[in-house]
Parts: C-alpha cells; sequence; structure tokens
C-alpha cells in the first residue's frame, strides 16, 4: 500500500519500462507510524504484533470450545496444531519431540501468518521479509539445538562432529571441517537466510510487478501505448501472487521442518 | 546481553548507512525486541493455554468414542441376555406343552382302555346270559319236544294197539327207551 | 567517478550472485529429481525421504544463500 505510493509519487510513467524505486530499501524500511515517547513504532513493529495477535485469536477462537463434535474451524485449527505436533515434532524428533512442540508450533503459526502477511489485501509486507524474525528464531533454535546437544552426549557431541568415526581415517579431518563449519555457522545462517531471501525476493516481485502494473494502467495518458505493458505486469504479477501463497506455506514449513531435523541431529547424534 | 547486541548491530547499521545495503540484512533492533515480545506471547500462549485446550478435547473426544462404544457393548450384551431369556422362556413352554399333551394322551389311553374293559365285559356277560338262556331255551324244548313225541308216540301206539294203554306206565317206558337212544346216540 | 565504481561494484556483486546461483541450482535439480525417483520406487518411505529431500535441499541451498549475502554485503 505505502509501496504503490512511494513508487507513483517516483515513477517517470514516459520513459521507464517499469517502476523501480532509487533504492531498494524503501520498500523494506516501512515509516514510522507514531511515537511512544522516545521510541518510534515503524509499521513493521505493529504487524510483528498483529501477526502475534492473529496467531492467539486463531487459536483463542479455535480451541475455546474444545467441542466432541468440531466445528469447520475447530478442525482446520486443531489439524494445523496436530500437523506441527505429531507430523513434524514426533516423527521427526521422536517420542522427546513432545517437549519441544510447544516451541516448534508457536514458530509454524507465527512464521505463517507472517508470511502470509505478504499476500493479505492492505497489509502487502510480510514480517519475515525483514531480519528481525528469522534472525531470532534462528538463533534460538540454535542454541536449543547447540544445548541439548552438550546437555544429552556432554563434550562427545563435538568430538563426534570433529572426528567422525564412520568416515575413513584419510578424509576424517577435511569431513570434521566441514562438519564443524557448517554445523556451527551454516546451519543458523542459512536457516535465517532462506526465509528472509524468499520473502524479501516475493516481496519484491510483487511490489514491482504489480505496482508498476497498475501505475501504468492508471497513468494511461501519459504512458499511451505502453499501458499495454502494464496488463502484462498485471497479469504476471498476479501468476507470482499464487506463486508466492504456496511459497509462504512452504517456506514457514521448511523453517519448522529444519528446526526439527537440527534438534533431532542432537538429541540422536548417530544418525 | 540483549542491549549488548543491539547497540552493536546499530553501529553496523549506521556504517552500513554510507555505502552498501548491508542494513537490509542485518536485524533492525527494535524489530528484534518486537519480535522477541511477540513471539514469546505466541509461544507461553501456545505452551500455557492452546495445548492443554487442545489435549482436553481430544481427550473428551476419545472418552466420547470409547464411553459410546461400552454402551453399545453393555447394549449388545443385555440384548443376548434378553434372547437367552426368551428362548429359555420358549424351551420351557415348549417342554410344558409336551409334558400336557403326553398326560392328555396317558389320560385318553387310560379312559379308552377302561371303556374297552368295560364293553368287553359287558359284552361278555350278555353273551353268557344269552348262551344260558338259549341253553335254558333249547333244554326246555327239547323238554316240552320229548313230552310232545311221548304223547304222540302213545297217541300213535293207542291207534295201532287200538285200546288205552296204560297212559303213565307207557311214558315210563318211552322216557326209558328215549333215554337209551340218548345214551347210544 | 565515485559513482561509477559503486555502479561498478553493485553489477560486479550481481553478477556473483548469479553464478553463485548456478551450482545449488543444478544440485537441488538433483536432489529433487532424485528424491521423486525414490519415492516413485518406494511409496512407503515418502515420508522419510520427503524429509532427507528438505534436509539435502537445505545444505544445497546454503551456497546460493550465502552468495545471497554477499550481494547485500558487498
Amino acid at each position: 500500500m505505502f509501496e504503490q505510493v512511494i513508487l507513483a509519487s517516483e515513477c517517470d510513467v514516459a520513459n521507464e519500462v517499469i517502476c523501480a524505486p532509487a533504492d531498494v530499501k524503501e520498500l523494506f524500511e516501512l515509516p514510522t507510524v507514531f511515537h511512544i515517547g522516545q521510541l518510534a513504532v515503524s509499521r513493521t513493529m505493529i504487524l510483528i504484533f498483529l501477526a502475534a495477535f492473529i496467531v492467539v485469536a486463531l487459536l483463542y477462537f479455535g480451541l475455546r470450545k474444545g467441542s466432541v463434535i468440531p466445528s469447520k474451524f475447530q478442525a482446520v485449527i486443531e489439524s494445523l496444531v496436530q500437523f506441527v505436533r505429531k507430523d513434524v515434532a514426533e516423527d521427526i524428533i521422536g517420542p522427546e519431540g513432545v517437549r519441544y512442540a510447544p516451541y516448534l508450533t508457536a514458530m509454524f503459526l507465527f512464521l505463517l501468518v507472517g508470511n502470509l502477511f505478504e499476500i493479505t489485501p492492505l497489509i502487502n509486507f510480510p514480517i519475515t521479509a525483514r531480519m528481525a524474525i528469522p534472525a531470532f528464531l534462528a538463533i534460538v533454535t540454535y542454541v536449543i539445538f547447540v544445548f541439548v546437544g552438550f546437555h544429552k552426549n556432554g563434550f562427545r557431541y563435538l568430538t563426534d562432529i570433529i572426528w567422525p568415526k564412520a568416515v575413513p581415517l584419510a578424509l576424517r579431518w577435511l569431513v570434521g571441517i566441514i562438519e564443524l563449519f557448517s554445523t556451527f555457522i551454516l546451519r543458523p545462517l542459512t536457516l535465517a537466510v532462506r526465509l528472509f531471501a524468499n520473502l524479501v525476493a516475493g516481496h519484491l516481485m510483487l511490489t514491482l510487478l504489480l505496482g508498476s502494473g497498475v501505475i501504468f494502467i492508471w497513468n494511461f495518458a501519459e504512458a499511451g501505448a505502453k499501458s499495454l505493458v502494464g496488463v502484462a505486469w498485471f497479469a504476471f504479477g498476479l501468476g507470482i501472487f499464487l506463486f508466492e501463497i504456496v511459497v509462504a506455506v512452504l517456506q514457514a514449513y521448511i523453517f519448522t521442518l529444519l528446526s526439527a531435523v537440527y534438534i533431532q541431529s542432537s538429541v540422536h547424534p548417530e544418525h | 546481553m540483549l542491549y549488548a547486541m543491539s547497540t552493536v548491530l546499530i553501529l553496523a547499521e549506521t556504517e552500513a548507512e554510507e555505502g552498501s545495503n548491508i542494513g537490509l540484512v542485518l536485524p533492525d533492533p527494535y524489530e528484534l525486541v518486537a519480535g522477541i515480545i511477540a513471539f514469546a506471547i505466541v509461544f507461553f500462549f501456545v505452551w500455557k493455554w492452546a495445548f492443554p485446550a487442545i489435549n482436553r478435547s481430544l481427550e473428551s473426544r476419545q472418552q466420547a468414542i470409547s464411553g459410546q462404544l461400552k454402551e453399545a457393548e453393555t447394549a449388545k450384551l443385555e440384548a443376548q441376555s434378553l434372547l437367552d431369556d426368551y428362548r429359555a422362556q420358549l424351551a420351557t413352554a415348549k417342554s410344558e406343552a409336551d409334558r400336557i399333551v403326553e398326560e392328555a394322551r396317558a389320560q385318553g389311553d387310560a379312559v379308552r382302555a377302561d371303556l374297552v374293559s368295560k364293553s368287553e365285559a359287558e359284552a361278555s356277560q350278555i353273551v353268557a346270559k344269552a348262551r344260558v338262556d338259549a341253553a335254558n331255551e333249547k333244554a326246555r324244548a327239547l323238554q316240552e319236544a320229548r313230552q310232545e313225541v311221548a304223547d304222540l308216540s302213545i297217541d300213535l301206539a293207542e291207534k295201532v294197539v287200538g285200546e288205552n294203554l296204560d297212559r303213565a306206565a307207557q311214558h315210563g317206558l318211552i322216557e326209558r327207551y328215549l333215554a337209551d337212544l340218548e345214551r347210544m346216540a | 567517478m565515485e559513482g561509477s565504481i559503486e555502479v561498478l561494484k553493485g553489477g560486479l556483486a550481481l553478477m556473483g550472485y548469479g553464478l553463485a546461483a548456478i551450482g545449488p541450482g543444478i544440485g537441488i535439480g538433483i536432489v529433487v529429481g532424485n528424491a521423486i525417483t525414490a519415492m516413485a520406487r518406494q511409496p512407503e518411505m515418502a515420508g522419510t525421504v520427503r524429509t532427507t529431500m528438505f534436509l539435502g535441499i537445505a545444505f544445497t541451498e546454503a551456497l546460493a544463500l550465502i552468495g545471497f549475502v554477499l550481494f547485500f554485503i558487498a
């Protein structure tokens, strides 16, 4: 919404093929809405709390009655929660997955709502396209799996990674270095960046394509025949829109799944 | 620690402001704090409220289903016992009926045997009486015939002799003769 | 002069990211293709294969994601 305004204020319809802001930051660093004392509350922060509120509200209204014969809404919410609890937490981590199920469920629902903000009309901004939430959740997962690894296996957790017994001796040191690097640096980094990058790309595509399309069609007097290009952008943007629904759900799932897999690798390091 | 991290991030960001877009890939400290608070709310809600709630509803569903199963089981057992009762009653009724029929048959047989024996006795009585009567009749007829034969013989002899014989003496003579005849026969 | 160097740097970073994305692109193709073959061969193992597939994608994708971060840092 705001992004389109920015685009429209900057776009030179007559000379450009697609409207892009001079600085891509403008699409991601949203303006301050109001101040609380010294604290500038940006639109992103409001959306973050809105996402939390929506998750809590969905859970509350879905599970409040707990009827024996569930309504459709209750069945949907129950199956969402049960999906993370059974199919992700318990199937991957094993019986101990019950302990991590609340974290994984909260993560999945929060990310799902946050990702779907990307395609929600009037919001149109995924809060996960800012690094804060992916980074925070990746760090929490990192802390959990490192802590659980040392807690369950003692110091052997580290030595098993550096000196893997299953690998032939000649390659062992190389695999050890790669594993060390992969486990302690790449895992949290890629976990956060994967989600972030997917949502950044999606948000960028949607804003540029749909925004340009609307602006070209709206200003057809200035753009002339180029408003046809706008129609093409808009149609392409709609295709991407459908694709982004899948991406939003899939990325939330993958983030949760990989968190579970990483925790599992610390609970049972031999696998 | 969070504060220290935030300051580092702020520094990184202010440095980044000048040249590249690195600020885009670093978390904004205010958003980070907002994200932490928001996620904490969600997490505690899921942990403390949503999971117990869903467990409760799943449990009550399970109980309802097992309760219904149990109810069905008891109903089935009840029906079975009812059926057994009916069967037992039917069996008693049947044996009762059999017994009654048997009794009736025995009674009928007794009555018939009684009647038969009674009528047989009566019949034999009648026959015996008839036999006695017949014998009496025969004896009387024989007596009469003998008298008659004697009279006729005397009459015949009177006529042959032409004179009256001593009737009583003649009678004795004929009687003796007839007795002889009887003996000879 | 300053501006043209900035533009050049941006262009090089973009090319670098493009190059970094080739390998993972091929790699993910191989991973998913083999995972589909495995699922077709043993449908009863589909759940395990899918999890392993996502894990493999996660490892393979790491390089592209590092490239993405470096593009912003450069």
